[in-house]
C-alpha cells in the first residue's frame, strides 16, 4: 500500500507543479496546504502551516531561522554548534529541549504539531520517536529531502538545487512561499559571486575518525561545495555522502588541499595535530604545507548554510599557495 | 607426576620431528603470509617495490625509485599494522587456549570469561576521560577487574566449577558491555560516536609501529611462562583433584594462567579492541592440527592466531576499498560457524 502511495505521489506532485505553473504567479493559498508529500519514502499530511514545531539539529533549526519562522519554533534540540550570529537572538528566545536526540516524551511535552529532524536516524524509539508513532498522534514528521538516506529518495547527486527546492518545498509547508522565493533568490545571487575555479586541485574532506578518516564521498554536501570550488575529490567514485575509508588510500592520493570539518568534539586543530604526528600521513603536500581549509560541523551538512560556506571555503582557498 | 615423567620422552621421541615439521612450516606460512599481506592495499605498489622498501628498512643496501608517501605507505601503515595483526592473533589465540585449559570448557575463550569487555570498558572510560596514554593501564585494570568480578561470583555461588566460571563471565561481560555503552552514550556528541563503535568491534585500522610495539611488550611478557606451563596446562585436562596428584599446584597455577591472560588481552584489546572468536577458534584448529598437548600446541596455536588475524584484517582492509570494514566483522563472520561446529563436536559434553 504504501509503495503504490510512494508511485502515485510524484504523479501527484507534478500535477500541482503543472497547475502552478499553469496559474503563472500562483496566489500562496492555492499552493499551500493542506497537501501530502512523499519525504524519504514516508507519506506526510500537511493539514495546515505547522504552528508549533520541534527543530532538531542546527541544519533544521537554522532553515527555520532564515524563513523567520522563530514565533513558531517551540523547542530545539541537540545542535551541532552555535547559532549564526544573524539569528543568534531569535534563537535565544527558543527553549532548548535536550544537548542531545531528545526523547519521544520530551519531544510530546513540547506539544508539537511538527518535527523537523536534520538526520532521517533522527526518528527512531530510543531518539525522538518512530515517524508512523508520531503520525498517529497527528504530528509531521520531517527531514530535508537533500539528508534522505535511502536510494531513490536520497539525491543521486546533490546540488545547490536540490537544497534550494528544499527551501521552497518548507515555504509550501508553512504558506511563506515569498518568503522562501526570495530566500533562494538570495541564495542563487550570493553562489553567482563565486569566482571560476582558478585551476584544478585534488582535495579530501576530513570530517572526523582517527584511526579511520570518516570523509566526504560523491553524492553528497561535500562534493557538492567541492564542485563549485573547482576541487577534485579524491572520494568522489564512493556513490554515498560521507563513507569511512583507510588512510592509506589518502596518501596514495596525496590530496592538494584538505578540507578538515570543525566541531566543538572534534576541533580542526585537533585534525591538524593528527595530520602532523603521524610518520605516513606527515608526508602529505597537503599536511607538510599546511593547505588546510576549515569549515564549522553544523554548515557541512546540506542546508542553509551551504552557500554561505561555499563562499568561506573560496576565499580561504584563494589565500593558499601552490607550488609551481 | 612420575607417570608424566616416565611417559615423556618416549611420546617425545615420537612427536619431536613432526613438531618441528609442524612448526617450522607454519614459521614459513607466517613470514610469507606477512610478505603477500603487504603487498595488498588501495595504493598500487608492484609488490617488488613493496619488498625492496622493506628490506631497505631493515638495513639493505637496496634502492627503491619510491617516492616518499609510497615508501611511507609501505614502511608506516601497512607493515606495523600487519605485525601488530600478527601479535594479536598469536596473544588471542594463546589467551584462549589457556582459558579452554583452566576452565575445561572446550566454549571458552577471554570473551566469554568477561575479559574483553571488562578490558574494553577500561579503554573507552580512559579514551572518553580524555588520556589517551592511560588507555593501555585502562584496559589492562578492566581485563583484572573483570576477572577477578567473575571468579569471585563463581566462588560466591558454590565455587569455581567450568560452568560456574562461565555463567559468572557472562554477568560479568553483561554489565562491562552495559557500561561501556553507558559511557559512550552519555560522553558521545556529534559524530564522535562512529569512532568508539568501530573501536568496539575491533580494528588495527591505524595501527603503527607504537602498537606493534606494545602488544608485543604484552606478549612477550606473557608467552613463554604460559608456554613454559605447558604440563599443568595438560594436568588441568583431568580435573583439578587429578591435576593436583600430578603434582600441579592447582590454586596458584589457575591464578597465575588466567591472570597472565588478563595482562595479555587486556593490552591487545587497547591496541585492537574487542576481536571475538579468535580466541575462541584457533586453538581448536591448532588441536585439530597436532593434537592437545600443550607444548606442541601452544606455540602452534599463536603462530595459527598470527596467520588468521594476519589474512581477516588483510581482507577487511581490502575488500571494500577504499572503504574498511572493522576486522571483528570478518573474525566474526567466519568464528560464528565454527563455534557453531565445536558446540556440535562437544555435544554431549556440552
Amino acid at each position: 500500500m504504501n509503495a503504490h502511495g510512494a508511485r502515485r505521489l510524484p504523479a501527484l506532485l507534478g500535477a500541482a507543479v503543472a497547475l502552478a505553473a499553469l496559474a503563472g504567479a500562483a496566489p500562496a493559498a492555492a499552493d499551500g496546504p493542506p497537501f501530502t508529500l512523499d519525504n524519504c519514502g514516508f507519506a506526510i499530511a500537511v493539514a495546515g502551516p505547522p504552528e508549533r514545531v520541534v527543530a532538531i539539529k542546527s541544519t533544521a533549526l537554522e532553515m527555520l531561522l532564515a524563513l523567520g519562522l522563530e514565533d513558531r519554533i517551540v523547542g530545539r534540540a541537540f545542535e551541532d554548534g552555535p547559532v549564526p550570529e544573524e539569528w543568534r537572538e531569535a534563537a535565544a528566545r527558543i527553549p532548548v529541549l535536550s544537548d542531545r536526540l531528545p526523547a519521544p516524551e520530551v519531544v510530546l511535552e513540547a506539544e508539537p504539531d511538527f518535527v523537523y529532524g536534520g538526520w532521517e536516524s533522527n526518528f527512531v524509539a530510543d531518539g525522538a520517536g518512530e515517524r508512523a508513532a508520531l503520525a498517529r498522534l497527528g504530528i509531521v514528521t520531517y527531514v530535508a529531502p537533500a539528508a534522505c538516506k535511502t536510494a531513490p529518495y536520497r539525491p543521486v547527486h546533490l546540488t545547490f538545487d536540490d537544497v534550494f527546492a528544499g527551501i521552497a518545498e518548507l515555504g509550501r509547508i508553512f504558506a511563506v512561499e515569498d518568503r522562501a522565493a526570495a530566500l533562494v533568490a538570495g541564495q542563487r545571487a550570493m553562489l553567482a559571486t563565486l569566482p571560476e575555479p582558478a585551476e584544478r586541485r585534488t582535495a579530501l574532506w576530513y570530517s572526523s575518525g582517527t584511526r579511520q578518516p570518516y570523509v566526504g564521498a560523491g553524492a553528497g554536501a561535500p562534493q557538492m561545495m567541492m564542485d563549485v570550488l573547482g576541487l577534485d575529490n579524491i572520494f568522489a567514485d564512493i556513490d554515498d555522502t560521507w563513507a569511512s575509508v583507510s588512510w592509506e588510500a589518502v596518501a596514495a592520493a596525496d590530496p592538494d588541499v584538505i578540507i578538515l570539518v570543525d566541531a566543538a568534539w572534534n576541533p580542526a586543530e585537533q585534525k591538524r595535530a593528527l595530520l602532523a604526528a603521524d610518520p605516513l600521513l606527515s608526508r602529505l603536500g597537503a599536511v607538510a604545507n599546511r593547505r588546510y581549509l576549515t569549515i564549522p560541523f553544523a554548515a557541512a551538512e546540506p542546508g542553509i548554510r551551504s552557500v554561505p560556506a561555499a563562499l568561506d571555503l573560496a576565499a580561504q582557498l584563494a589565500t593558499l599557495a601552490f607550488d609551481p | 607426576m612420575s607417570a608424566i615423567r616416565d611417559r615423556r620422552p618416549v611420546a617425545a621421541a615420537g612427536l619431536v620431528p613432526a613438531r618441528l615439521v609442524t612448526t617450522l612450516l607454519a614459521l614459513a606460512l607466517l613470514a610469507a603470509s606477512v610478505l603477500t599481506a603487504a603487498t595488498i592495499g588501495p595504493a598500487d605498489i608492484a609488490p617488488a617495490d613493496v619488498w625492496r622498501t622493506i628490506a631497505r628498512h631493515l638495513g639493505m643496501p637496496v634502492e627503491t625509485g619510491l617516492s616518499p608517501i609510497r615508501d611511507s605507505i609501505v614502511w608506516e601503515s601497512r607493515l606495523p599494522r600487519i605485525v601488530t595483526a600478527a601479535i594479536v592473533g598469536a596473544g588471542l589465540a594463546l589467551c584462549g587456549a589457556v582459558v579452554q585449559a583452566v576452565t575445561r570448557n572446550p566454549l571458552a575463550d577471554p570473551f566469554l570469561l568477561g575479559l574483553s569487555s571488562g578490558a574494553a570498558f577500561g579503554a573507552v572510560s580512559m579514551v572518553m576521560l580524555g588520556s589517551a596514554l592511560l588507555l593501555t593501564p585502562g584496559a589492562f585494570a578492566g581485563a583484572l577487574a573483570a576477572l577477578a568480578l567473575t571468579l569471585a561470583f563463581a566462588q560466591a555461588i558454590g565455587g569455581l566449577t567450568p560452568s560456574k566460571a562461565i555463567l559468572s563471565g557472562i554477568a560479568v561481560s553483561t554489565l562491562a558491555a552495559a557500561l561501556t555503552s553507558l559511557v559512550i552514550f552519555w560522553t558521545a556528541t556529534g559524530d564522535s560516536y562512529r569512532e568508539i563503535l568501530s573501536w568496539l568491534m575491533g580494528s588495527l585500522a591505524g595501527a603503527g609501529w607504537r602498537e606493534a610495539g606494545i602488544a608485543l611488550a604484552a606478549l612477550a611478557v606473557v608467552a613463554p611462562p604460559v608456554i613454559a606451563a605447558a604440563r599443568a596446562l595438560d594436568a588441568f585436562a583431568f580435573g583439578d583433584v587429578a591435576a593436583a596428584t600430578l603434582g600441579v599446584d592447582v590454586a596458584r597455577s589457575r591464578w597465575l594462567l588466567l591472570g597472565g591472560t588478563a595482562l595479555l588481552t587486556g593490552v591487545l584489546v587497547s591496541v585492537s579492541g574487542a576481536i571475538g572468536f579468535v580466541g575462541l577458534v584457533v586453538p581448536h584448529a591448532a588441536r585439530l592440527a597436532c593434537g592437545s598437548r600443550h607444548r606442541v600446541m601452544l606455540p602452534l596455536a599463536a603462530l595459527g592466531g598470527a596467520i588468521f588475524m594476519i589474512w581477516t584484517d588483510t581482507a577487511a582492509r581490502s575488500l571494500f576499498a577504499p572503504r574498511e570494514l572493522p576486522v571483528g566483522i570478518v573474525t566474526a563472520m567466519i568464528g560464528a560457524p565454527a563455534f557453531l561446529a565445536i558446540l556440535w563436536r562437544f555435544r554431549r559434553a556440552t
